[in-house]
């Protein structure tokens, strides 16, 4: 009686070791969505490699990404050639620089593309239901070394993307490896900008 | 009586012309074609325009809403609903509610045809240095997110033309897409477009296309997935069958209470049913003249002109009424209609010229409207005349008009009295309305609609939910032949994409877009270099970058077979939803001996018209204007307004000329005109006073009440030969104004804003001009009455 009394005590004040147990394993992709959500902007350096099929050797490029919450993201493509992209909302913009050359894409036209761009915005949005409108997840690892991995939802996008992987340390994404359903591949990593 | 074998002939001549008109009639189309109060319009611009609104492809889109419920459950219905009428191939030439099956025969015709259709395919564009500088782009765009659109059609087409395609496309508003189909930006609507074969001025069509849709969305899904949905339609075709069904329950609802309110009226001051029967003869033969004359005037009839037959039993009903109610006991009808002739035939002139002026207007529903009052009231008069007296029962005499006599003739000798108040009254309203600073007149062609606010406002939230927004602004071109339109569209389109690129717009549509001119897909298709010159050329661009070898044989494939492919014609678009887009763009004309082809390139969201219509009117030798649609279709509204206030003045003019000549003396047609000028200037200041914008049908009205006014003037200011004449005179004058009251009184309360407006001038106007002429004539005539 006594015993369980100092168990319901130490339970309310969350100091009690089996608890604290039971909170790190309900970390899971509900948690790490809520704290990526708490993240208002984000910068770092990429550098990207893509193996594509088409091509007899890999084509590299890199640059700068920012993302501000809720839905901005902007990637600033510096070598091999300048390129802006910025996403906001339901527009894709792309510039090119050399060419002063600028398209603007509506996603809803463009389901795959739109796909593809929800894998990264929504993750750092922390926005598991646009998230879970394209694909299903599964989380694996902790909270400090986490690895998110997304199969698209529809047959449809099943056809052109086979997985996403997404992983990180806490609210930091660190890379993000797209595989495509004829093969093709793409592995980008970011690195923490020095404030 | 004496004049039997003439009577016998009247009666003959009557049945005869009655016969007549219901032959005429019985093979009359009736019409609810909207458009007929529409101006004809002057110039081509205009006149396609005006065509378009009747029959073009805009008047055959039927706007489809489902709303109500959870959004799988309104796309399930939306998918089913689209399938089933997509079945209906006899009614519907197309149904679009954003799934991709309607969507991937587009995309085929623009691929299939690319090279015709691409406006960058020129001599050059696949030389080595232009293919060299599309492959970089295309390596530059396969490492963004937008790379996954080129990479499956890039062995295909290197050069880019399908992505340039799709850029013409780009900013042209289009519903969002939720679970594969259209929905408004908040999710709560699935949208349908539909699109009818017949054209919006079929109503009949049009309302069978409506009874398709009901049922087809009653069918498309299970009661449990359909309960709370709630089918929204709007479009002109569905503002048309509505406005029918309102201007026909209308027409007939005032039709039956007027006359039940009339016949009563009657029965009791005649207190005989055979009295009754004849009094109505007049108004039958009429109304039967008046729908006979306007269907072989203009070959249809209106129901707005028929719904105005309502007016006539207003009026017509009068011209019995002065002759039963004035038949002196002991007198035969014959010697009262001597008597009372001269100033029922005046009468009768002075509401043609009236109506007359009508008749010039440039609306042809306005001119049905004059055409069948003055057939109705020729009519009308003529068979009061001539066969009237010849059924009247012998010894007919109205008693009634007897008895009221006297308190109707001690009211009317009391009138004058007020002769300066009404003066006076008669001024500040003249200062009244010269002191307008505002608008009186509605500015907008908007005003003549007789689509309900409530319907609009779904039309609007409809448009704005589909992204298909009223174009404002658009390039008309006219030509002689298609060919010559097409070559003018892209000629324009260079411009115009300046326009763009200079932001005075945000973009364009073109029909060359869809089908380009025959002479610039032979210029494309001899830009294709021979394959072997091509491959060259390839293998020379393609030096130090990293595409698979034998990656583009595919396009040596295509770019060989485009260069003998057959040229495009608008029968190559058939099956596409693009032909329907074409269809609206390009029109075929053939009215009126102008017969050629109409180009229209909508613009949108243009900010620097004046720049632009500068830069097209620069190109010389070219039929291309540009067009604000809002401020066209307003200036023809306020042309045909002056025009209308042009023939009215003419009108009244006319009538002044004809008093002068009948009358022989100014200071008696200055008193018939004095109670009338001031029944319009105090019936056009109370109109004023109740806050809404007058319209045409206002004016109108107004010259109704000088028509029916005329009538009453002139008969205070008849010399009567005797006091219990002059007394009989006064009760007829009453009861015919009453009447006049009912009929026009009544469409007051019309939703149809024509015989609203109508309505509700006459009835004030009529009433007033009786008590007017009352207190401004008596005297005038006094010395008369007076004398035994």
């Amino acid at each position: 009686m006594h015993h369980l009394l100092v168990a319901l005590l130490l339970a309310a004040t969350g100091i009690c070791p089996a608890a604290a147990a039971e909170t790190a394993a309900a970390w899971g992709i509900e948690q790490l969505m809520q704290n990526l959500g708490q993240v208002k902007s984000a910068r770092g350096k990429f550098v990207e490699r893509k193996y594509l099929a088409i091509l007899n050797a890999p084509l590299d490029s890199s640059g700068t990404l920012i993302y501000t919450a809720p839905g901005r993201l902007e990637k600033y493509t510096r070598l091999p050639k300048p390129e802006t992209l910025v996403l906001d909302q339901d527009k894709l913009s792309i510039e090119y620089q050399d060419r002063n050359q600028r398209r603007t894409l509506a996603l809803q036209d463009y389901p795959v593309i739109w796909a593809f761009v929800e894998s990264i915005r929504s993750t750092l949005a922390g926005d598991l239901q646009t998230l879970h409108r394209f694909y299903r997840t599964s989380l694996e690892g902790s909270e400090e070394k986490w690895r998110l991995s997304l199969k698209p939802a529809e047959p449809k996008l099943q056809t052109v993307v086979k997985e996403i992987h997404l992983s990180g340390r806490g609210t930091r994404v660190r890379t993000i490896e797209i595989i495509e359903a004829e093969g093709d591949r793409s592995v980008m990593t970011i690195t923490e900008d020095a404030p | 009586m004496t004049a039997y074998p003439s009577s016998r002939w009247a009666i003959a001549a009557w049945l005869a012309a009655v016969l007549v008109c219901v032959a005429v009639i019985a093979r009359t189309q009736f019409s609810t074609d909207l458009s007929a109060f529409l101006p004809r319009s002057p110039t081509p611009v205009q006149q396609v325009l005006v065509e378009q609104l009747r029959d073009g492809v805009v008047s055959r889109l039927i706007l489809i809403g489902i709303e109500g419920g959870a959004p799988a459950a309104l796309a399930q219905t939306s998918t089913r609903l689209a399938a089933e009428l997509r079945q209906q191939q006899e009614n519907f030439a197309a149904i679009n509610n954003g799934e991709e099956t309607g969507l991937a025969k587009d995309r085929e015709f623009f691929w299939n045809n690319r090279y015709l259709l691409s406006p960058a395919v020129s001599a050059g564009h696949f030389s080595s240095a232009a293919l060299r500088v599309a492959l970089e782009e295309n390596l530059q765009l396969l490492g963004s997110p937008a790379g996954v659109m080129v990479r499956r059609i890039l062995s295909n087409d290197p050069s880019g033309e399908l992505l340039r395609l799709v850029d013409q496309f780009e900013g042209l508003a289009r519903p969002g897409v939720q679970n594969g189909v259209w929905f408004s930006q908040d999710g709560k609507r699935a949208l349908l477009v539909a699109q009818t074969r017949a054209a919006g001025y079929d109503i009949d069509a049009q309302e069978r296309a409506l009874a398709l849709i009901r049922s087809a969305h009653s069918n498309a899904a299970d009661a449990s997935v359909r309960a709370g949905q709630n089918l929204l339609l709007s479009g002109p075709g569905v503002f048309a069958v509505s406005t029918r069904a309102r201007i026909k329950a209308d027409a007939l609802r005032f039709s039956v209470i007027a006359i039940t309110l009339v016949a009563a009226l009657l029965l009791a001051l005649y207190r005989s049913p055979r009295a009754l029967l004849l009094g109505l003869l007049p108004v039958a033969s009429g109304a039967l003249a008046g729908i006979a004359a306007v269907s072989l005037g203009f070959g249809a009839v209106h129901g707005i002109t028929l719904g105005f037959g309502v007016t006539l039993i207003g009026e017509a009903v009068d011209y019995a009424i002065y002759l039963f109610t004035q038949i002196t006991p002991g007198a035969t009808p014959d010697d009262t209609l001597a008597r009372m002739w001269p100033t029922l035939r005046l009468g009768l002139l002075t509401s043609i010229c009236g109506f007359g002026a009508m008749l010039l207007s440039g609306f042809p529903g306005l001119a049905q409207l004059g055409l069948f009052s003055i057939a109705g009231l020729v009519m009308a008069v003529a068979v009061t005349r001539y066969v009237l007296p010849v059924l009247l029962p012998p010894g007919f005499s109205v008693h009634t008009a007897t008895g009221l006599a006297p308190q109707v003739a001690s009211i009317v000798r009391r009138a004058p009295v007020l002769r300066y108040p009404l003066l006076l009254v008669t001024l500040l309203a003249v200062f009244f309305l010269a002191a307008q600073r505002g608008p009186i007149w509605s500015g907008e062609l908007a005003s003549l609609s007789p689509i309900a606010a409530s319907d609009r406002l779904l039309d609007e939230q409809l448009r704005r939910d589909i992204g298909a927004p009223d174009v404002r602004h658009l390039v008309v071109i006219n030509a002689p032949d298609q060919e010559t339109a097409l070559a003018a569209s892209e000629k324009i389109s260079v411009i115009l994409q300046r326009s763009v690129q200079q932001r005075q717009m945000e973009g364009f549509e073109s029909p060359a877009f869809y089908l380009p001119s025959l002479a610039s897909q032979r210029t494309r298709q001899a830009a294709l270099p021979e394959p072997a010159v091509l491959r060259e050329n390839l293998h020379e661009a393609q030096h130090g970058l990293p595409f698979r070898p034998g990656l583009f044989e595919p396009f040596l494939r295509d770019a060989a077979a485009a260069r003998a492919q057959s040229l495009l014609e608008s029968a190559s678009l058939q099956g596409t939803g693009l032909a329907l887009k074409l269809d609206s763009l390009l029109v075929k004309r053939d009215s009126e001996g102008q017969a050629g082809w109409t180009a229209m390139l909508p613009l949108r969201g243009v900010t620097g018209s004046a720049a632009i219509g500068r830069d097209i009117a620069r190109l010389a030798n070219q039929q291309a204007e540009l067009v604000d649609l809002k401020r066209e279709s307003d200036a023809l509204y306020q042309t045909y307004r002056r025009e209308v206030i042009t023939y009215s003045l003419l009108g009244a003019g006319a009538i002044v000329l004809l008093l002068l000549l009948s009358l022989r003396s100014p200071r008696r047609v200055l008193a018939v005109l004095a109670p009338l000028a001031a029944a319009v200037v105090i019936t056009f200041s109370l109109l004023v006073l109740s806050g809404n914008p007058l319209s045409i049908f206002h004016l109108v009205g107004l010259l109704l009440v000088v028509a029916v006014g005329s009538n009453y003037a002139l008969f205070f200011e008849r010399q009567a030969e005797s006091a219990g004449e002059r007394e009989r005179t006064l009760v007829s004058l009453l009861f015919a104004n009453v009447t006049t009251m009912l009929g026009f009184g009544l469409l007051a309360f019309s939703k149809v804003p024509v015989l609203h407006a109508i309505g509700s001038t006459v009835g004030i106007g009529a009433i007033l001009s009786l008590a007017f002429s009352a207190i401004l004539i008596t005297r005038a005539a006094g010395s008369t009455v007076s004398l035994p």
